[in-house]
């Protein structure tokens, strides 16, 4: 079933290559076309099946729309996203009921797919149903926005449909906006759906039904995307066409190639540079550098909380008194990120941002007084894992991490593990201690609470059980007096400081490299260029 | 006709006899694959909030929370039938993938061979011949330094070179540039489409992207190929066919090419066959370095996910190819010394 289709997808991409597009492609200058090169795959063009990579939910965000789109702000000169304004993007507006229980959503009227058929309410039922429906990875996303079934998203009229909610659910809206909730072509979509598949999940991996800002003109997975602007898109911030007409995504997988097509300006873009180029990147006379800290992320030194002896919050608090905290984000990163350690609050944090740098500092008498308390004087023996995709930035810290514990009697055994090897031991709690990164899509601090911080789930990281904090983040979740939410986040945030399930220690710099002429870039939460906002000078 | 006819009998019992082999390559891969720690099913699942269902139901989807006898044999079925599996990493077929791939992985192996063929043997005849001489330790040192420096970095060294600095060679990255369309799909063979297309621009920017990885290739299997034919050549040069030939007063040339070197050139030609199947899955260096779409680097990425079906589809192949090298080989036998396929 498959070579037949793939034949006439053949045929027709080197129908297009050969006969249209080089005369096409002639015409549009270099300067209208952006080479992106990436260490990384695209593997469909599906955000929601299972192992998508975080490159094929980059290339989404640029293919497809959402209902919503998170605003962008610019902190230190450089453009971040801003979850507090959320602007519609399929939608034109919507309404929110005075007890948050129904949006009301108003689609744009002149939205059309890049088929040309005109975007109905009907199409998008469709798509949020599948949302919360299909056997993918969305569902388990739009539960924490309280989006859980078909019922829940009624057509109003032909432009026009609601959302209720059971409860005031504060990440409903921000939810629609995650590279999950792709708004679907279904008339499209409903012609591959079959029997056994009626979402059509198996034909949207290599194909579209898309309404986005660039249309998919071909792709070699694992090796090319080729992007193509949709002239009669809509969903811009003020209405306006992205200035780029044709996106060109590469794979390249070796780090210092991707630099040197950079320096020699044959290539414009690339975000996942080894960190040792960057500073060189920095004085190049053809790429700039935009480093801004992935500020919905953390760098994160995890203990095993339902095992000995870290089942012990002293022992915990013993390690947080003992890491080298400067040395170690100096040698990890250079410097290159912002510090969570080292704040001089103590008791309450001074407001509820989330993560916050926590007071974590240098001690080794009081992780010495503290393992004493703890009952273990004379230290005990651990090991410490990282994967071997994080060796460049968690192999300095591991060093680091014997070394000082060794001071106070803990003695350390470095695991450096592959990647699948320790997803799976971290997903099945097998590993004590370790270094790891998290970075939720959502940057609310309830969010990071029930994220990272509940359940008898993969994330939480520590396997951390504390009732009061499980109480707080689901009365937070549904909280509408903003100064009950904040109290509610505030003690959150004083229990985690206190018992230390995992020390945050820092969130490393995105460093995206750039032809000099490219302006624009912006950090998105999902880590991703999103092509749409760039512009050459 | 019978010589033709010999030959090829033997080659169909060498490929009935390879099956065996081949089977026992499937079921080690097979069972090494899981042994191997490493969960594909939470590795895939990774997704913000995917949780423990999410695993579950990757894994029945997978056929993983089957017994693995059984899966071994649905597995041997879905082979036998032409089907292994479909790739996590890049959401494909195997088949699909491996059809696409592995004309880049065998056009580059190929032109790389040929490079090193070239290289090799005037070099080993040239140090055959005065032996002890500059030019015998010139060939040793180049043979020692092709040998002693890893591909990534004389690869790395030649796009430095050549890219950065010089910028004589085009951008190192996959079989063209990317700005420029590539061939319609006929074999697969860049050359090969461009040459029967008639697309000469095309054939030149598809060569000269090639030329690099090829180079740096040859540059490693430069020593095995040279010292062999070195040795040989004096071996055969010392035996006494050669000293009538010289005493008869024949021309040297025709001495060194058609006597001597004909006779010495079995033992090389086993080591090229060996050589060419090593570099074809060893390549992945290369391939990574350049950005080359071939099956090796795909395998790598395979196994670094723990993604079971392509790392199986490749070491079978690889397998396939061996046995298939060693028969051509055998048959090249024959035309290099007529005794041997004498049974």
């Amino acid at each position: 079933m498959n070579i037949p289709r793939r034949a006439v997808f053949h045929l027709a991409t080197g129908a297009t290559l050969a006969g249209i597009l080089p005369v096409d492609a002639r015409a549009q200058s270099r300067a209208e076309t952006l080479r992106y090169v990436t260490g990384a795959n695209i593997n469909t063009l599906d955000p929601c099946v299972p192992g998508t990579t975080r490159e094929s939910f980059g290339l989404s965000m640029n293919v497809y729309d959402r209902l919503f789109a998170f605003g962008r702000k610019q902190v230190n000169g450089n453009w971040v996203f801003d979850s507090s304004v959320i602007r519609g993007e399929l939608a034109q507006s919507y309404e929110m009921s005075a007890d948050k229980l129904t949006i009301t959503i108003h689609l744009r009227p002149d939205a059309t797919w890049q088929d040309g058929s005109p975007v109905t309410a009907e199409d998008i039922k469709w798509s949020l149903d599948r949302a919360v429906s299909a056997k993918s990875l969305a569902p388990p996303q739009f539960s924490t926005g309280s989006l859980t079934s078909p019922d829940q998203f009624r057509i109003v009229d032909a432009k026009t449909l609601t959302v209720s909610l059971t409860k005031p659910d504060r990440l409903a809206l921000a939810n629609l906006c995650v590279p999950y909730a792709i708004m679907i072509n279904s008339k499209l979509a409903k012609q591959h759906a079959t029997a056994d598949d009626p979402w059509a999940l198996e034909w949207t991996k290599t194909n579209t039904a898309a309404s986005g800002a660039y249309i998919v003109e071909s792709y070699k997975p694992g090796e090319s995307v080729i992007l193509r602007r949709n002239e009669a898109w809509k969903g811009g911030a003020n209405g306006k066409l992205p200035f780029f007409r044709r996106i060109i995504l590469q794979t390249v997988p070796e780090a210092a190639t991707r630099a040197n097509l950079i320096e020699r300006g044959d290539a414009d873009l690339s975000i996942d540079l080894a960190a040792s180029d960057i500073p060189t990147m920095e004085k190049s006379a053809k790429a700039k550098v935009i480093s801004v800290p992935q500020t919905n992320g953390f760098t994160h030194i995890s203990m095993n909380t339902q095992v000995a002896p870290f089942d012990n919050p002293k022992v915990r608090q013993a390690i947080g008194a003992a890491l080298p905290y400067e040395n170690m984000f100096q040698a990890s990163l250079f410097g290159r990120g912002r510090r969570l350690y080292d704040a001089s609050w103590t008791g309450s944090p001074p407001n509820i941002d989330f993560p916050q740098p926590m007071p974590l500092k240098t001690d080794p008498a009081r992780a010495k007084q503290l393992l004493a308390e703890a009952g273990l004087p004379n230290g005990f023996k651990t090991s410490f894992a990282f994967s071997t995709g994080a060796a460049a930035t968690a192999e300095p810290v591991a060093a680091l991490v014997k070394e000082a514990l060794g001071k106070v009697g803990i003695d350390v055994d470095i695991q450096k593990k592959p990647d699948a090897e320790f997803n799976t031991m971290e997903a099945e709690k097998k590993l004590p201690f370790f270094i790891d990164a998290g970075t939720a899509w959502l940057p609310a601090t309830y969010y990071y609470f029930y994220l990272y911080f509940t359940r008898d789930q993969r994330w939480n990281f520590a396997s951390w059980k504390n009732t009061r904090i499980e109480e707080l983040a689901a009365l937070a979740r549904f909280e509408t007096d903003p100064a009950k939410y904040e109290a509610e986040c505030k003690e959150m945030i004083e229990i985690f400081a206190d018992q230390q399930p995992l020390l945050m220690v820092w969130q490393p710099n995105h460093d995206a490299v750039m032809a000099k002429s490219v302006d624009g870039y912006t950090y998105q939460f999902y880590r991703q260029a999103d092509f749409r906002d760039l512009v050459r000078a | 006709m019978k010589t033709f006819l010999a030959i090829l009998r033997r080659v169909g019992r060498r490929l009935l006899f390879s099956l065996p082999a081949l089977l026992g390559v499937v079921v080690v891969t097979f069972v090494l694959m899981r042994v191997l720690p490493g969960d594909p099913a939470v590795f895939f699942a990774a997704g913000p909030s995917a949780g423990k269902a999410e695993i579950d139901e990757l894994r029945h989807q997978m056929g993983l929370d089957k017994p693995m006898p059984v899966q071994l044999v649905r597995y041997l079925g879905d082979v036998a039938t032409g089907n292994l599996g479909r790739s996590l990493t890049t959401g494909q077929p195997v088949v699909a993938d491996m059809r696409a791939r592995l004309p880049a992985s065998l056009e580059l192996t190929c032109t790389a061979l040929v490079i090193a063929l070239f290289l090799s043997i005037p070099l080993g005849v040239a140090a055959a011949l005065r032996p002890g001489s500059p030019i015998d330790h010139g060939v040793r040192m180049l043979c020692t330094l092709g040998v002693c420096v890893p591909t990534f970095v004389s690869g790395l060294l030649l796009i430095y070179v050549f890219y950065y600095l010089l910028g004589w060679a085009p951008d190192p990255t996959a079989r063209i540039d990317i700005f420029a369309s590539t061939p319609p799909d006929i074999t697969g063979f860049y050359l090969i489409d461009f040459a029967l297309t008639g697309d000469w621009q095309g054939w030149w920017a598809a060569f000269t992207q090639l030329l690099l990885p090829a180079f740096t290739m040859a540059l490693f299997v430069l020593a095995p190929l040279a010292r062999m034919t070195r040795a040989s050549m004096l071996a055969v040069l010392g035996s006494d066919f050669i000293r009538t030939a010289n005493a008869l007063g024949l021309k040297p040339l025709r001495i060194v090419v058609a006597y001597a070197l004909r006779n010495a050139l079995l033992p090389v030609l086993t080591i090229t066959g060996i050589v060419f199947s090593t570099m074809l899955g060893a390549n992945v260096l290369v391939e990574k370095v350049f950005s080359w779409p071939g099956v090796a680097s795909y395998a790598l990425d395979a196994l670094l996910a723990s993604d079971y079906a392509p790392v199986q589809a490749f070491v079978l192949l690889m397998a396939t190819i061996f046995v298939l090298v060693n028969v051509l080989i055998d048959i090249l036998y024959g035309v290099a010394d007529p005794r041997v396929s004498v049974e």
